[in-house]
């Protein structure tokens, strides 16, 4: 080993020892503890810890919950990731317009929502939507919409605590598109509208282009933050009305660590590792036939 | 936890004095602490003397966190009804500290309206007087029975007789066919419109809807007086009373949340921590309680005096006398979530009454089954 070798050693063993023990030893343990029936008979005495290899797994496939909570998550991921990552480029675009004045202010103003507490704005969300005096059933009655009983519905609950989460995350995306936007050619865009194409045109074949590896990195960061969302049913429904908005990993945080049956919730947690690795893999494939990475 | 965390302080500087131990207090909500406490036993970092309630205590002994009540005195003197928890090998863990049995709260003015001095004491009756005062004021409603809430559906069952579980509380015992009157009746509140299928999520402020007159009874427990004395601007003393749960023919057991005072198996200073307990539990400290946040006094010395000749208490006082005896068992916290989520189904009309009961029935039977082979295997009673 070189000398250069030996430095370049010294400075990345810190961070490999830290990812060994806070996520490769844990996510080891976790396996392990996924193929035991590790419950609170087993904190009173180990020896009511029996190994029962796949069958947690067997037992989470016929868990009805437990497809549900898969289900949901779902349709958080399937409608959140577009409506989060629309709204974050959309208010990029706008931003991005020179004819935009205070570009800073507005910028400020529309991460702030990122930065706040998530357990005080949903208080505030929880009264916005309250189906008798909050302000969206109000905004609705004036457009003559009845009443939608947003958090008690089954059928709202979903997109109703999206409107929260797309409010509350969607700046992050929004400053990432903002540089990315500064950094679209300059020349190619004047040609473009030189040549005679249309605003869409432009988008299509100029901007999207520019952009696209900063576009796959938000869907991929979206699609594994939205495949754990937690806080945000957690704080707004507790995972009701009717399970309506119980994820997977709210399922994961009831069996682990408020019954303490971490065998089955590990199980839960390797599952949804191997989703969000397949998911993510899936998104990188179709960013390399791009050749965006 | 909640009003009892909050206020605890309040009562220390007396033991202090007398004792020269200084106490840290700490509160949790209710909604987190069955898991924190769970973690903390886990990590080894319980505090010396902690509340639980009653149904907690056996899980809590079974885990070895609690330390048995050697001190017979500590529970002596007890109001007729309440008696102390006990773990998995039937000793006593924990002393009584308040009781709470569930009452229902009513706008005498609203009930006097449609007819009723008080509110009636069966079934049949009190669901016409709730489709009399739905008819006076349609967009109101008669009952608040939050749907992720289990206690009401609890006490109309333990009214029946209906026992959950059976065979050594192994296995769910929900077709039963006491059970299947309760979720009955219990659902027919919601489809009559009787009741607002509503999460606690929802209603943000349930005295300030009581006031308004959103709903006329509220079945709760005593700490709901505490806030109520706190708002008498929005609702005045004389606009509301207490009664007794109706039970099938007449009042009859209902379901609690009874706090216990513990001690931790690994304290360091066991004497403190009892004599804590000791402080606490002394119907001094328990009148102090009541008066501060309106708790109810396990002790019956407390009973004894005028502050609790209060006519708002009277129905606490019978109900108490009344207590359910629920299974002490780990599971059982989660078992009536759980069959609660069954039931807030069959509100929404996604199950029909037959089929819930087998699904809670399956449904239990599944987070039994641990436990079941512990029982056959002898390794647990």
């Amino acid at each position: 080993m070189t000398r250069q070798e030996r430095t370049a050693w010294g400075f990345v063993l810190p961070v490999l020892a830290i990812i060994l023990f806070v996520f490769a030893l844990p996510t080891l343990l976790a396996l392990a503890l996924s193929v035991t029936d590790y419950s609170i008979y087993a904190l009173a005495d180990w020896g009511a810890l029996r190994f029962v290899g796949l069958g947690n797994f067997a037992d989470l496939l016929t868990t009805p919950l437990f497809w549900r909570a898969l289900g949901n998550t779902a349709l958080f991921a399937l409608l959140g990731v577009p409506m989060a990552i629309g709204t974050s480029l959309a208010a990029a675009l706008l931003l991005h317009d020179a004819s935009v004045r205070w570009k800073p202010l507005w910028r400020v103003l529309l991460f702030a929502p990122y930065v706040t507490s998530v357990v005080a704005t949903a208080v505030v969300w929880r009264f916005l939507l309250n189906t008798r005096f909050g302000l969206l059933n109000r905004a609705l009655d004036w457009v003559g919409v009845p009443p939608v009983d947003w958090l008690g519905d089954p059928h709202a609950s979903i997109p109703a605590i999206l409107l929260f989460v797309t409010w509350k995350i969607f700046g992050y995306n929004m400053i990432v598109f903002t540089a990315a936007l500064s950094a679209v050619p300059h020349d190619l865009m004047e040609a473009a509208r030189l040549d005679g194409a249309s605003r869409w045109t432009r988008f299509r074949h100029v901007t999207l282009p520019a952009i696209g590896p900063t576009l796959l990195l938000a869907a991929v960061m979206s699609v594994a933050g939205f495949l754990q969302i937690f806080a945000e049913p957690y704080v707004m429904t507790l995972g009701g009305p009717a399970q309506s908005t119980t994820t997977v990993l709210y399922f994961m945080f009831d069996e682990g660590f408020k019954w303490w049956n971490l065998g089955q919730a590990s199980a839960v947690a390797f599952i949804l590792l191997l989703l969000i690795l397949a998911l993510t893999f899936v998104q990188a494939r179709i960013g390399r036939r791009y050749e965006w990475l | 936890m909640s009003y009892e965390g909050d206020y605890s302080p309040m009562l220390m500087p007396a033991f202090t004095r007398a004792t020269g131990f200084q106490v840290e207090v700490q509160t949790l909500p209710w909604t987190a602490a069955h898991e924190k406490l769970l973690t903390a036993q886990a990590g080894d970092s319980l505090p010396d003397v902690f509340m639980l309630p009653d149904g907690w205590v056996g899980e809590f002994a079974l885990i070895g966190a609690l330390a048995p009540v050697i001190d017979a005195a500590l529970l002596t003197g007890l109001f007729p009804g309440v008696s102390a928890a006990t773990g998995p090998n039937g000793q006593p863990y924990a002393v009584p500290w308040s009781v709470a049995p569930q009452v229902q709260y009513y706008r005498r003015d609203l009930l006097e309206r449609a007819g009723y001095a008080a509110p009636p004491e069966d079934w049949d009756s009190w669901r016409r007087m709730g489709q009399r005062l739905k008819a006076r004021a349609p967009d109101n409603y008669a009952f608040l029975m939050l749907l992720n809430w289990w206690d009401t559906l609890f006490t109309f069952a333990g009214q029946t007789g209906a026992r959950p579980l059976r065979e050594r509380d192994t296995r769910g015992n929900f077709r039963d066919p006491h059970f299947r009157d309760a979720l009955a009746f219990y659902v027919s509140l919601f489809r009559e419109r009787l009741a607002p299928p509503a999460l606690s999520t929802e209603v943000q402020d349930p005295v300030a809807a009581f006031a308004q007159g959103y709903f006329a009874v509220y079945p709760y427990g005593p700490t709901l007086t505490l806030d109520l004395h706190r708002r008498a601007a929005e609702i005045p003393p004389a606009l509301w009373s207490t009664a007794r749960m109706p039970g099938p023919q007449g009042p009859g057991r209902v379901s609690g949340i009874a706090a216990s005072l513990c001690v931790s198996a690994r304290s360091r200073r066991p004497a403190a921590a009892w004599s804590l307990v000791r402080h606490l539990t002394s119907s001094a400290s328990e009148l102090t309680y009541q008066r501060l946040i309106g708790t109810l006094p396990a002790r019956a010395a407390a009973w004894d005096t005028p502050q609790l000749r209060q006519p708002a208490l009277a129905a606490f006082a019978e109900q108490m006398r009344d207590p359910t005896r629920e299974p002490m068992i780990v599971e059982w916290e989660r078992i009536r979530i759980e069959v609660q989520l069954i039931a807030e189904r069959v509100v929404r009309g996604q199950l029909g009454i037959d089929a819930a009961l087998v699904a809670m029935d399956d449904r239990v039977d599944r987070l039994l089954a641990k436990r079941r082979a512990l029982v056959e295997a002898g390794q647990l009673t």
